[in-house]
C-alpha cells in the first residue's frame, strides 16, 4: 500500500532544475510512494514576493495548501525552500486565527476555496526517515554509491518544527540515509549555512564567498560530491562554483546533485546518468 | 571538578617524528610507523597505541602527566588524545584507582543493596525516637528544631521537640538519640530558656550520660567575642558526661540556614543508625544516606516546596574547541575526551578546562544571560552559561561531539573571544540615537505629564526588539562575516524599531528611511531565513527584518537588483503561478550581467550541465547554439500556466494591484 502524497515540486523544477522533478518521480516510485499531483498550486513566493507583499504570498499558499486539503493529504516537496515557505505561513495562519480569517475571506472570495489548515508539509528527506524508516529504505537501496558524501541541507529545511527529530543545527537524517546508501557522510560545520541564494542577483559578491565557504568547507574535509537537500541553494553551489572560486581563490570544484537525484541511482533508476556521475566524482576534485 | 589524565593512546596519521618520545620517553614509544604507548605505563599491559584505551597507571599519572600533556600539545599532527576523567580536587589517584578497576565497584554496590535489604528492619524496630532540644532567644533555633522533627522521618526516626525550659536532666541522660539546637545571647550566655538545664547538666550532680549519642548545632553571631559559646558548652558538657558525638557540631553566623540544613542532613543520618542501645551501626550509615537522598526530593520546605533533582548522570563529551594564537597568528582546534555531569553547563565545563588543563584557554566569562559570553555549539549560537551539557545532546548514539567556535562576524581576539568593536563602529555608523516628536502628554494620577503608547504598539515594539541582545543578533546572520560593509541584522532591526515607533520625529524617520534603503543595510542581507532559525533571535525579528526589507524596497521604488528581483518575481507569479527564472535572469542581472555570466562561465556552466545529471548532453549542446532555451538546463522562457490561473490572477488584483 503505497503512501499518498499531494506533490508540490517546488519553484524551478518546471523550467531550470526538470532533473529534481524527474527524480523525484522515479525515486518515489522506487519508495513506494505515490505523488498526486497539484496542477493549480503556484509556486511558494520563496520568500521573494513576502517582501513585496506578505499577506499575498500567505493567501496564495493558502490557496495551494487548500487544494491539498481537497485531496485529504499532506504536501510532499523536493525543495527546502518550499517546505519551509510553505510551513512558516502554515503556522503562521494556525497561531493566528484572526490572520486566517482575513485571508479565508480574500480566498472565498477570489476563488471559493477555504483553508482549514489541516494538512502536513514534508520534505523527502523527513518521509524517507519517519515514514518509510532507515531500515526499510536501505532495502531498497540497488546501486550503493560508496563514496565520502557532503549532505547539505541549507537552513530553510532546518527549522524547529519543520524537520520533526532531526536537529536543526547538528542534523544527521541525511547522514543516516547516505550511511544506508552504502556511503560515507562527511561531517561539516556550513551544512546547514545559507548559501546565500535570495541574494544571487543584488549581492553576488556576498552569495559568491558564502557557497564558496560551504564547497570549500565540505571539500576540506574529503567530499567528493555533495548532496544538496534544497533546489534553489543547489542551482547556486552548482552554477557559481567556478566564478565563486575566482572571487574567493577557495578550492570549490565538487561534483552536486540534487537529494532527489541521489535517492533515484539509489533506488536503481538512471543507471546511465549514475554511471556518468561516478565518473565526473573520479575525474572532478584533487 | 578536577579533570586528571585518565589515559591515552594514539590515533591514526602519525608521522613517526620522535616529538613525543623525546617529551616522555617513559611514556611513548615510536616505532617504523606509528607509537605506541609502553606496556609497563599501561594497566593493560598492552604494547600497542592504545586503542582500548586502557588507563595509565596511578604512578605514571602523578609522575608524568605534564610529560604527557606536553607530548600532546607538541605532536604536529594531533594525533595523541589524551583522554580525561572528572576527579576529586584532591583525591586525584583516588578516583583513577576506581575508574580502574571496575569489580571492587560493583561488589561495594551490592554491599550497599544488601544494607539497603536489612535496612527496613533496623527502622521499623524498636524505639526510633529523635529528641531534639532548642535553647531559643529569638525563636530561631525553636524553628529549626521543629523543621528538623518533621524531617525526621525521611532518616526513619520520630521527631519530638523538646523546650529545654524546665526539663529534667535526668530524663534526658536516659534518651538514646539527642540533637541539641541552641543559640547564644549576648557575651556567651545560655538563651533564657536553656539555663535551668544548663545549670543542672554543668552541675557535679549531673547525670552519666554514657548510654547518649548526640550531636549539636550552634546558633552565634561571629561579630560577638564568644561566638556560639552556648552550644560550644554543650557539646563540650555531654562529652565529658559520657555521650557519644556521632555527628561534629556546626556553628552558624547568622546567616545559618544553609549551613544548618548541611548538620542536619549529617546529624539525621547518624543518629538514625544508633540503635536501640545507643550503639551507632555504622555499617547502615551509607544506606540510610541512600534512602534518605530518594526522600530529600520530596517536601523540603515548611511550605511544601520540591526541590526538583537537577543533577544528571555522566555524559561521555568529546569537546573540540577553536584555538587562535593572536601572537603566532595560527589558528586549530583543540579536543578534549571528558565525562561530564550532564547537569554542568557549557560555561562551567570550559571554566573547569581552563583551571584544571588549560590556563591558556580564553573565552568570555560572565553571568548566564550575558550576550557576551556567547559563542556557537555545533552551528547553534548559545549563552553557554544557560545551557546543560545534556540538552546539548541530539539523540546520536555514542559520545556526545561538541564544536565550540567564536561568535561569527567578528574579530577574533583569541581562542572563543572576540572584539565586539565591529559592531559598536557599525552602530555609530547608523547614528542608532532616539530623536523624539513633539506630542500630547496625559496628567498621570499624581498630577505629572507623561508620555504615552497604545498598548498594542507598545507590545508590537518590545516583540520586534526582543533579542538576546545586539551581540548576539549580529551573529545570527549567515552572510555578516562575507559582508564588511553590511550594517548587520542588529543595527538594521535597530533602525527598523525606530522607524516604526511612533515617538520618532518625522525628520529622523526621513533619515532613518535613507539608511535603511541605503545598499549596506537590510537590503545588504542576502537570507533572512537563517536569523529565524536561531533560537537567540527567532521568527518576530527575522519578521520584522523582512518587513524592514519591503520598506527599504518600496523606497527604492523596486529599482536595482534587489529591487527587480522581488518585483519581476512576483510579476511572472500573476502571469502563470509559477517563477519564470529566465525573466528574472534578464530583468534583474540585464544585458551587461547576462554578458558577464557568459565570460565567467556561469551561464556555459547552466548549459552545459557541467556537474548536474539532469538532461542529455544533446540537449546541453544545442542550447549553446541557440540560447536562450527552453531546451538543456535554460530556464524555459514561457512558462504553463497553472490550473485555474484566474484564481491566482483574482487574488493578486484583490491584495496588490501593482503587479
Amino acid at each position: 500500500m503505497p503512501i499518498r502524497f499531494a506533490y508540490h515540486p517546488g519553484n524551478v523544477a518546471h523550467s531550470s532544475a526538470p532533473e529534481v522533478d524527474e527524480t523525484m518521480r522515479a525515486a518515489c516510485r522506487s519508495l513506494d510512494i505515490e505523488l498526486i499531483d497539484m496542477p493549480g498550486a503556484t509556486s511558494c513566493g520563496a520568500g521573494i514576493l513576502g517582501q513585496a507583499n506578505r499577506r499575498l504570498q500567505i493567501t496564495l499558499n493558502a490557496r495551494t495548501m487548500s487544494i491539498a486539503e481537497d485531496l485529504g493529504m499532506d504536501i510532499i516537496t523536493p525543495c527546502a525552500t518550499t517546505a519551509a515557505t510553505l510551513y512558516e505561513d502554515l503556522m503562521m495562519l494556525k497561531a493566528d486565527s484572526s490572520l486566517m480569517g482575513e485571508v479565508n475571506r480574500t480566498l472565498e472570495k477570489t476563488t471559493g476555496r477555504v483553508l482549514e489548515g489541516s494538512i502536513k508539509i514534508r520534505h523527502l528527506l523527513q518521509v524517507i526517515m519517519e515514514d518509510i524508516g532507515i531500515e526499510n529504505f536501505s532495502k531498497k537501496v540497488k546501486n550503493p554509491i560508496p563514496s565520502p558524501l557532503a549532505p547539505y541541507y541549507g537552513p530553510n529545511l532546518q527549522q524547529i518544527g519543520l524537520i520533526g527529530g532531526d536537529d536543526v543545527f547538528d542534523p544527521w537524517y541525511m547522514e543516516s540515509v547516505i550511511e544506508a546508501g552504502g556511503g560515507d557522510p562527511i561531517r561539516y560545520a556550513s551544512r546547514t549555512t545559507s548559501a546565500g541564494t535570495p541574494g544571487i542577483f543584488s549581492e553576488e559578491q556576498t552569495v559568491l564567498r558564502q557557497s564558496a565557504n560551504i564547497l570549500s568547507d565540505a571539500k576540506t574535509m574529503g567530499a567528493r560530491m555533495m548532496i544538496s537537500a534544497c533546489t534553489l541553494s543547489h542551482g547556486v553551489l552548482d552554477i557559481y562554483q567556478g566564478k565563486a572560486s575566482r572571487s574567493t581563490g577557495l578550492n570549490t570544484n565538487l561534483p552536486i546533485i540534487h537529494f532527489c537525484e541521489y535517492i533515484a541511482f539509489l533506488t536503481g533508476n538512471f543507471p546511465t546518468r549514475l554511471a556518468m556521475l561516478k565518473t565526473r566524482v573520479a575525474v572532478i576534485g584533487d | 571538578m578536577v579533570l586528571g589524565i585518565f589515559s591515552v593512546y594514539i590515533e591514526e596519521g602519525c608521522i613517526t617524528c620522535d616529538a613525543c618520545e623525546e617529551a616522555a620517553p617513559e611514556v611513548f614509544e615510536v616505532t617504523e610507523d606509528t607509537c605506541f604507548i609502553k606496556s609497563d605505563v599501561r594497566l593493560d599491559g598492552g604494547f600497542d597505541r592504545n586503542d582500548s584505551k586502557s588507563g595509565l597507571k596511578t604512578e605514571v599519572v602523578q609522575t608524568y602527566s605534564d610529560d604527557i600533556l606536553d607530548a600532546a600539545d607538541g605532536c604536529p599532527v594531533d594525533v595523541i588524545i589524551v583522554v580525561e576523567a572528572k576527579v576529586d580536587e584532591v583525591e586525584v589517584e583516588e578516583v583513577i584507582v576506581e575508574a580502574e578497576v571496575e569489580v571492587p565497584i560493583a561488589a561495594e554496590a551490592t554491599q550497599v543493596s544488601a544494607d539497603i535489604e536489612g535496612l527496613d528492619a533496623f527502622l521499623s524496630a524498636g524505639d526510633r525516637t529523635l529528641n531534639i532540644f532548642f535553647g531559643s532567644q529569638s525563636g530561631n533555633s525553636e524553628q529549626l528544631a521543629s523543621t528538623f522533627a518533621k524531617r525526621a522521618g525521611d532518616y526513619g526516626l520520630e521527631g519530638i521537640v523538646h523546650d529545654m525550659d524546665g526539663f529534667d536532666i535526668k530524663k534526658m541522660a536516659s534518651m538514646r538519640r539527642v540533637a541539641i539546637v541552641c543559640s547564644t545571647w549576648g557575651e556567651g550566655e545560655m538563651p533564657d530558656n536553656a539555663e535551668a538545664l544548663w545549670q543542672a547538666a554543668s552541675s557535679k550532680d549531673a547525670p552519666d550520660m554514657s548510654g547518649m549519642a548526640f550531636s549539636v548545632l550552634s546558633l552565634g553571631d561571629t561579630s560577638y567575642e564568644l561566638f556560639c559559646q552556648s552550644g560550644k558548652d554543650w557539646d563540650g558538657r555531654l562529652e565529658q558526661l559520657g555521650a557519644n558525638r556521632v555527628a561534629p557540631r556546626v556553628d552558624c553566623d547568622v546567616d545559618y540556614e544553609a549551613m544548618a540544613t548541611e548538620w542536619a542532613q549529617e546529624a539525621l543520618t547518624m543518629l538514625s543508625a544508633v540503635d536501640d542501645s545507643g550503639n551507632l551501626q555504622e555499617e547502615l550509615i551509607e544506606a540510610i544516606r541512600e534512602m534518605a537522598d530518594g526522600g530529600a526530593s520530596v517536601a523540603d520546605g515548611e511550605d511544601g516546596f520540591i526541590i526538583p533533582d537537577l543533577t544528571s548522570d555522566e555524559i561521555e563529551v568529546q569537546l573540540s574547541v577553536f584555538r587562535y594564537d593572536p601572537h603566532e597568528k595560527t589558528s586549530g582546534s583543540d579536543t578534549w575526551l571528558c565525562s561530564l555531569p550532564g547537569h554542568l553547563t557549557l560555561l562551567e565545563s570550559l571554566r573547569a578546562i581552563q583551571r584544571t588543563h588549560d590556563g591558556s584557554l580564553c573565552f568570555t566569562d560572565g553571568s548566564p544571560h550575558d550576550p557576551n559570553t556567547a559563542i556557537v555549539v555545533n552551528g547553534r549560537i548559545t549563552l553557554p552559561g544557560l545551557s546543560r551539557i545534556e540538552t546539548l545532546s541530539n539523540g546520536r548514539p555514542g559520545a556526545l561531539n561538541l564544536h565550540l567556535e567564536p561568535l561569527p562576524g567578528y574579530d577574533v581576539i583569541r581562542d572563543l573571544c572576540v572584539d565586539f568593536g565591529v559592531l559598536t563602529k557599525k552602530r555609530e555608523e547608523a547614528s542608532l540615537w532616539h530623536v523624539s516628536r513633539t506630542r500630547e502628554a496625559i496628567r498621570s494620577e499624581q498630577g505629572t505629564l507623561i508620555g504615552s503608547m497604545d498598548p498594542s504598539e507598545a507590545i508590537a515594539l518590545h516583540k520586534m526588539s526582543d533579542s538576546f541582545g545586539a551581540q548576539v543578533l549580529h551573529s545570527c546572520s549567515d552572510s555578516i562575516a562575507y559582508s564588511q560593509s553590511y550594517l548587520g541584522p542588529s543595527v538594521c532591526l535597530d533602525l527598523w524599531v525606530k522607524r516604526t515607533d511612533s515617538r520618532t520625529s518625522t525628520k529622523r524617520a526621513e533619515e532613518i528611511d535613507t539608511l535603511l534603503g541605503g545598499s549596506n543595510a537590510i537590503l545588504a542581507e542576502t537570507d533572512l531565513a537563517p536569523i529565524g532559525r536561531q533560537p537567540l533571535a527567532g521568527k518576530e525579528i527575522q519578521s520584522a527584518l523582512s518587513d524592514a526589507k519591503t520598506r527599504a524596497l518600496e523606497l527604492n521604488g523596486y529599482n536595482g537588483r534587489h529591487g527587480k528581483h522581488v518585483w519581476w518575481y512576483a510579476w511572472t507569479m500573476k502571469s502563470s503561478g509559477r517563477v519564470n527564472d529566465t525573466v528574472l535572469y534578464r530583468q534583474v542581472l540585464g544585458p551587461l550581467g547576462l554578458l558577464s555570466n557568459l565570460t565567467s562561465g556561469v551561464t556555459a556552466r547552466m548549459l552545459t550541465g557541467f556537474t548536474r545529471t539532469g538532461g542529455k548532453m544533446v540537449n546541453d549542446i544545442l542550447a549553446l547554439v541557440a540560447p536562450p532555451a527552453g531546451i538543456g538546463k535554460m530556464p524555459r522562457q514561457f512558462n504553463k500556466r497553472v490550473d485555474d490561473h484566474y484564481e491566482v490572477v483574482s487574488i493578486f488584483n484583490s491584495l496588490d494591484s501593482r503587479f
